[in-house]
Formats: C-alpha cells, sequence, structure tokens
C-alpha cells in the first residue's frame, strides 16, 4: 500500500503549512516523488537574502542613530551639571596682582561677587573670603590651579554651579544669572500643548468618525489626502499664521489689554491645527480596521449610526486612538518653529494662556540664534534642555505602546 | 446673530491686515554674477597722504567677502553693499545679522569672517581669542547710533524719562506705575535685545552699571537677537516698552514712540553735541593681513569710510564727526602699508 507523501513547506514570510500529497495522484513512484520533494526543498534565494540583510541594516542604522543621539545628549548634560561654569562679571582688576597677595582691588562697576563663592581670573581659581567694596581678599590657586599673576584689565569671572534639585524644583530659569529652573520652560510647553491637544482631540476625532463612519466612498477619496497636505506645509509659515492671524484674531476678541502679542494661547492653537491630520488621519485608520461585522450586529440591533459609531466602533477601536493622540501630543511637544515665532521669547512661568511664556525648543533656537559661544553656560544648559525634551516624548512613547497593549481588542 | 456678524467681521478685517501686512525681510546675502577672470589689483596706497583714501572702484576686484555682527550696524552695512554692488562690485558679500558677541566670535575665535560688524568696542579678551589665532583687530569708526528707547503711539503718559526711571523700567518695577504713581497699574511688557547683542551689553554699561543681573530678572521680558521681533512686541501692546538702533525706531516711526532721556531727545544736535545719553560709536574690525591679502575687503571698507556719510543719515544713524572718520581713514592707510 502505498503512503501519502508528507512534508512541510516553508513560504517566504515564514509560515509554514503542512502538505500532504497524496499518491494517488502523483503518478508512479519512486522519480516523481523525488522530483516532488526536492520541488518542495528551500532553495537558497539570493536577492531574498540581500534584501533581508538590507532591512535589517536600516533597522541596527536606526537604533544606532537614535543610540548616538541619547550618548551626546547624555554626555553635554553630564558636563552641564558636574562641571563648574564661568559667567563674566564684567568687573576687572584696577590694580596689577602678583603671585603671592591676597586682595586686589577690582573695578567699581560690574556683577555682585558673591561671599565664599569661586572667581576666576584667566587660568587661575580664586576662592572669595572677604568683600568690602572693591577691596577682595581671596585664597589663591584652587582646585588646582596655580596662583600665578595678572595685570590690569584682567577679567574676573564667577563661579556658576548647577544642581539637579535646583533645575527639578526651580520655576525660574535664567542661566546667565545663575538661575536654573526647568519649569519655566517645562511648564510652556505643556501650555501649548495642552491647547494643542484640546483643539486637535475633538476635532481630529470628529473628522476620523465622519470619514469612516458617514462619509461616502468617493467623499473619503477625495477628503483624505486633502487633509494630509495639512501636514504638508511647512511650520514656518504655520509659526507666521499664529502670529499674523491667531494672534490678532484672540485680540479681537478677548481684548488688546488682555491677550499679549506674543502668548502660548495662539501658538497652541495653531499647533492644534498642525497636529490635526495626524490625529484624524491615525484615528480613521483606527476607526476603519474595527470589522464590518460589528456595525452589522449593532444596525441588526436597532441603533442609529450615531450610536453605533460612538458606542460600538469607538470604543472597539479605542486603542488605535488614544496611540494617535499620544503621537500627536509628542510632535505638539517637540514642534518648534510655531512656538519660537509666537509663543514669546523670554522664559517666564505663568499658567495664563494669554501671557507670553517660552518654551524648551522655543530657548533652544533663541539661544542658539545668535551664534552661541562654545563651553558657555547657555551652550551647556541646551543639551540638559534636550534630554529633558527627550525623555517626556520617550516617556509618552512608552505611555502610548502600553495603552496599545491594555487596550486593545481584536477581533477576527 | 450680532456676536456672530461681529466674529466674521474680525476674522476677516485680520485677514486682511494679516495679508497686507509687512513681514521682516530676512537678512539675505547679496548673490551676483560669476566672477570675473581680471587679476585683482591691489588698491595704490599713496604713502604720507593724510586721511586721502585712495580712490576705490569697485570692478577692479573680485572675490567674496564675509562679514557678520551686530543687528545695528546691518542696516548700514546691507546699504553700503548694496552700493557696492550697484558700482559694478561682482563678488558676494554676506551680512549676517547675529549680534556683536557673537560677530566677534566668529571673527576672533572661529576666523570665518573677514569683517566684524560691532555696536560696541571689543573687549580685552575679544582681543585675546584674536592674537590667539594670528589675527589683529584693526578698529574702523563708522557713525554713531542713539540707542532708541521706545514706547507704544498709544502711549499717551511716558514722553520723558530720567535714568533712573529708565533703569527702573528695566529692572524690578512690575508696573507702569511702580515708575511714576500717576502712570497706569498695568504691567511693564519688555523686549529687549539679546544677551548676544552689543546693543544689550551697552545698555547693561550704560544704565546698570555693567552688572547685567537686575536687567536680566525683570519679570514679563522678551529677547530676541532679531531688532524686528522687537519692534513687532513693542508695537502690540500700549504697556510695551523696548530699545534698539535709532534705524529701527526710524523705520517704524509710524507706530512707535521714542522717548526722551532727563528731557533730551535722540536727534542729530544732541547726537553731535554728546548730551543724549545713550549714543554711541558703531565700528567696523578687520585684520591688516586679510585686508592686504584680500584686496575686494580693502576695498569695501575704504568704500564703506568714503561713502558713508552720504548713506547713513538715510539708514537712520548719525554720521561720526571729520576727525573720528579721518582716524578710521588713517587706520586703513596703516592697515595697508
Amino acid at each position: 500500500m502505498q503512503r501519502p507523501l508528507r512534508g512541510v513547506a516553508r513560504f517566504a514570510g515564514g509560515e509554514k503549512q503542512r502538505i500532504v500529497v497524496s499518491q494517488a495522484k502523483t503518478g508512479a513512484y519512486p522519480h516523481d516523488v523525488v522530483a516532488q520533494r526536492a520541488a518542495l526543498r528551500k532553495r537558497p534565494r539570493v536577492s531574498e537574502t540581500l534584501i533581508q540583510g538590507f532591512l535589517f541594516l536600516c533597522g541596527v542604522l536606526s537604533i544606532l542613530v537614535t543610540a548616538g543621539l541619547v550618548y551626546e545628549l547624555g554626555k553635554e548634560s553630564l558636563l552641564f551639571f558636574t562641571r563648574q561654569q564661568w559667567e563674566d562679571t564684567n568687573h576687572t582688576l584696577v590694580e596689577p596682582l602678583d603671585a603671592t597677595q591676597s586682595t586686589f582691588k577690582m573695578s567699581a562697576t560690574g556683577m555682585a561677587l558673591s561671599l565664599h563663592g569661586s572667581i576666576r581670573i584667566h587660568a587661575e581659581v580664586m576662592t572669595v573670603v572677604d568683600l568690602r567694596g572693591e577691596r577682595v581678599t581671596v585664597a589663591r590657586g584652587q582646585q588646582n590651579t596655580v596662583a600665578a599673576a595678572h595685570a590690569v584689565g584682567a577679567e574676573i569671572a564667577i563661579s556658576r554651579q548647577v544642581t539637579l534639585a535646583e533645575f527639578f524644583t526651580k520655576t525660574e530659569w535664567n542661566p546667565q544669572i545663575g538661575k536654573f529652573g526647568i519649569w519655566a520652560l517645562v511648564n510652556a510647553t505643556l501650555m501649548t500643548s495642552l491647547t494643542a491637544i484640546v483643539v486637535a482631540l475633538p476635532l481630529g476625532l470628529g473628522v476620523a468618525i465622519y470619514l469612516s463612519e458617514y462619509a461616502a466612498a468617493r467623499v473619503r477619496s477625495v477628503l483624505k489626502p486633502l487633509l494630509e497636505v495639512l501636514a504638508a506645509i511647512p511650520t514656518v509659515v504655520y509659526g507666521y499664521f499664529a502670529l499674523t492671524f491667531m494672534t490678532p484674531l484672540l485680540r479681537a476678541l478677548f481684548g488688546i489689554e488682555r491677550v499679549e502679542i506674543y502668548n502660548t494661547a495662539s501658538a497652541g492653537i495653531v499647533i492644534g491645527i498642525l497636529i490635526l491630520p495626524l490625529v484624524s488621519s491615525m484615528a480613521e485608520d483606527a476607526l476603519s480596521a474595527v470589522p464590518q461585522s460589528l456595525r452589522q450586529a449593532a444596525y441588526g440591533l436597532g441603533a442609529t449610526r450615531l450610536e453605533t459609531a460612538v458606542k460600538v466602533v469607538v470604543p472597539a477601536a479605542l486603542s488605535g486612538i488614544a496611540a494617535a493622540f499620544i503621537v500627536a501630543a509628542s510632535r505638539a511637544i517637540g514642534e518648534t518653529m510655531v512656538v519660537a515665532i509666537a509663543a514669546g521669547a523670554g522664559p517666564a512661568f505663568t499658567f495664563n494662556p494669554f501671557q507670553a511664556a517660552e518654551t524648551m525648543t522655543g530657548h533652544i533656537v533663541r539661544i542658539s540664534g545668535g551664534d552661541l559661544s562654545y563651553d558657555s553656560i547657555d551652550y551647556n544648559s541646551i543639551f540638559a534642555i534636550g534630554l529633558m525634551l527627550f525623555l517626556i516624548t520617550l516617556g509618552l512613547n512608552i505611555l502610548s505602546q502600553h495603552i496599545v497593549q491594555r487596550f486593545r481588542e481584536e477581533y477576527e | 446673530m450680532y456676536r456672530i456678524t461681529f466674529i466674521l467681521l474680525a476674522m476677516l478685517t485680520m485677514f486682511m491686515t494679516a495679508c497686507g501686512g509687512n513681514p521682516p525681510t530676512p537678512a539675505s546675502p547679496q548673490t551676483a554674477a560669476p566672477a570675473k577672470t581680471t587679476e585683482p589689483t591691489p588698491a595704490p596706497v599713496e604713502p604720507g597722504a593724510t586721511g586721502r583714501l585712495p580712490e576705490v572702484n569697485p570692478l577692479d576686484v573680485t572675490g567674496n567677502i564675509v562679514t557678520a555682527g551686530s543687528s545695528t550696524v546691518y542696516p548700514l552695512a546691507e546699504r553700503m553693499a548694496e552700493r557696492f554692488h550697484d558700482e559694478g562690485f561682482t563678488g558676494q558679500i554676506t551680512i549676517d545679522s547675529i549680534g556683536s558677541g557673537a560677530g566677534f566670535e566668529r571673527f576672533c575665535t572661529t576666523g570665518e569672517t573677514d569683517v566684524a560688524n560691532a555696536s560696541r568696542p571689543i573687549k580685552d579678551s575679544e582681543k585675546e581669542a584674536c592674537a590667539a589665532i594670528g589675527r589683529t583687530p584693526v578698529e574702523f569708526r563708522i557713525g554713531t547710533d542713539a540707542l532708541a528707547v521706545v514706547v507704544n503711539r498709544g502711549n499717551t503718559f511716558a514722553t520723558d524719562v530720567t535714568m533712573e526711571e529708565l533703569a527702573l523700567l528695566f529692572s524690578s518695577a512690575e508696573k507702569w506705575s511702580d515708575v511714576r504713581p500717576d502712570w497706569p497699574a498695568e504691567p511693564i511688557l519688555r523686549f529687549i535685545p539679546g544677551t548676544d547683542s552689543g546693543t544689550f551689553d551697552y545698555f547693561v554699561e550704560a544704565v546698570f552699571n555693567k552688572d547685567k543681573e537686575p536687567h536680566l530678572s525683570a519679570s514679563n521680558t522678551q529677547l530676541s537677537e532679531d531688532d524686528n521681533v522687537l519692534v513687532q512686541g513693542v508695537a502690540g501692546s500700549p504697556y510695551a516698552i523696548g530699545y534698539f538702533g535709532y534705524a529701527y525706531y526710524a523705520e517704524n516711526a509710524d507706530v512707535l514712540k521714542v522717548l526722551s532721556l532727563n528731557g533730551i531727545a535722540p536727534t542729530a544736535e544732541t547726537v553731535d553735541n554728546n548730551t543724549y545719553p545713550l549714543a554711541r560709536p558703531l565700528f567696523l574690525y578687520s585684520d591688516a593681513r586679510i585686508m592686504q591679502e584680500k584686496p575686494q575687503v580693502a576695498a569695501y571698507i575704504n568704500f564703506f569710510l568714503t561713502y558713508v556719510n552720504e548713506e547713513i543719515t538715510a539708514v537712520g544713524y548719525f554720521p561720526a564727526s571729520d576727525a573720528v572718520l579721518a582716524a578710521s581713514r588713517e587706520a586703513w592707510l596703516s592697515a595697508m602699508q
């Protein structure tokens, strides 16, 4: 008795399928069987291997780039927190200072020195032990530097040290005068992003429900690409749109005295418009993926179109919609050009959306705009701000993954 | 119904103003036709002629000129570069408006530029940085700016302030009424140049005894290296105040109002006789070797010093005295020897 041939065929994509070839249909044994076995055996395909290798490399490259960015950000931020920073006081020596003297006279005008603080003249670090007007008494050659002679006119720099505690608890940001409270910037970022989400969330979801549940196929095929065109507009255009259209509009509605020319509300609303296509497009994808049978079941139970959309389809697609919101929120937090143009150009800790406040990204843009000198406090600070920004968006992305997994409903 | 009509009308008006408004023009380097093949001929130098520069012919020189620095000097430099082009210069002149400090950074530390524009004299530390890369800055004074302290046209109460009140306005005072009791109890919105700017440095020196701490810790302060941002800010509210180079006031006099200081308004007269408290010199800096190796740079500065007085008033600044300009020309001559 002839047994049927059994074997496992492996298809591209890794699926396996059990194959049973009946002897009766295959004719003579064993010659044909050998040929068939040969046909079923996995053959090496050079082009497939190459493509697989290339795709793998793409993945590795993007991971490496991210890792490199994080490393660089982390390294420079570490410098910001650990290294002593020096800020010019505009004081200069008015008498020559030799290597042994411990008291000197400085020019009358400039930033105040602090008692027991460190100062630097050229490369030498000193500690202030007594301050009487322009007469300064110091301990020379501190922090492993060598006491040296300094000429009249040598500039005096003052030490600025940042602590993590100050960074995360204070609300005033002004590195040049030694104020390092990141919350002034974080707060402004949260204000603009929150406004953006408040605008984009209901609008985006509305658009998505309309496109997926109400619009005819032809309408959708025109509307969806049109909406996505919004995403192709350069953000600098949105920035000037905020400054020259949205701000005057807000000022006309709420009063010129109440709404400042640069304000977080205007920037936030425009960012909302900017992320709208992202929300609507992703949410629409999630809604369309809900199986038709669910809708039909709802209709069969006598539900109206609205009830079907709101009570059946949206809950079924909740994980996708939540993911859309969070991706859009990360985009809003990272948005730069709009806030740089319209939100304000000075750090301020305020909860009033009609006041100017500078966001993290806006601050980085402004500070690096005027050709920042290397090794200045401002230069080092932008990496710390960048790392903070990265951590916030990373946190949001992790949250989004968590939500997707938690609320995922699978229909087969 | 009335409300909706009002909102629609407001939107329409705003849209129209938005479309009609003049967007600030970005700093664009001028591009010109490809350079000619003729050999550059260095401008002939006549030793002994005091304060008389050799004739400059922009057609005779080729190559590019890279400059960067003060946003105050920028409109003047732009005007002179335009004229240099009009008279036949075919190379490219780049002028970056980034602030005096940043301009010196590029000139002295990275050595990327041929000329640094500045609205304050060079600091000792910047000279040292220059020496470290083998450059000796040569100073050319080109004119005088009256730093303008401006408020909105709609500000009816402030016209004249003392220097003490000025310091208060830009530091600890929260409201206008904190400075003078009869002024409104509205928050002061401040618009000041960024800390890389020579205008900022000059203001801190002249008003705050070189101590920037009170100035930077003032509330409601917006900083920008772009003076147009400041103009827009002050133009935006009757309770705003700001300061920048006089040219930016002159250009926007229809929306801004300039304040008198100690009763003295910035005019050609008060700047000339040095009674206006915030009159300050404007400079170009270059290096003798650069000028000798790049004849186009020497020709540009020569051209600048020769014709600056014909353009400076139109830009909105004030001509330097003849003696000062003669000294600048002298500096040019000795640099070329």
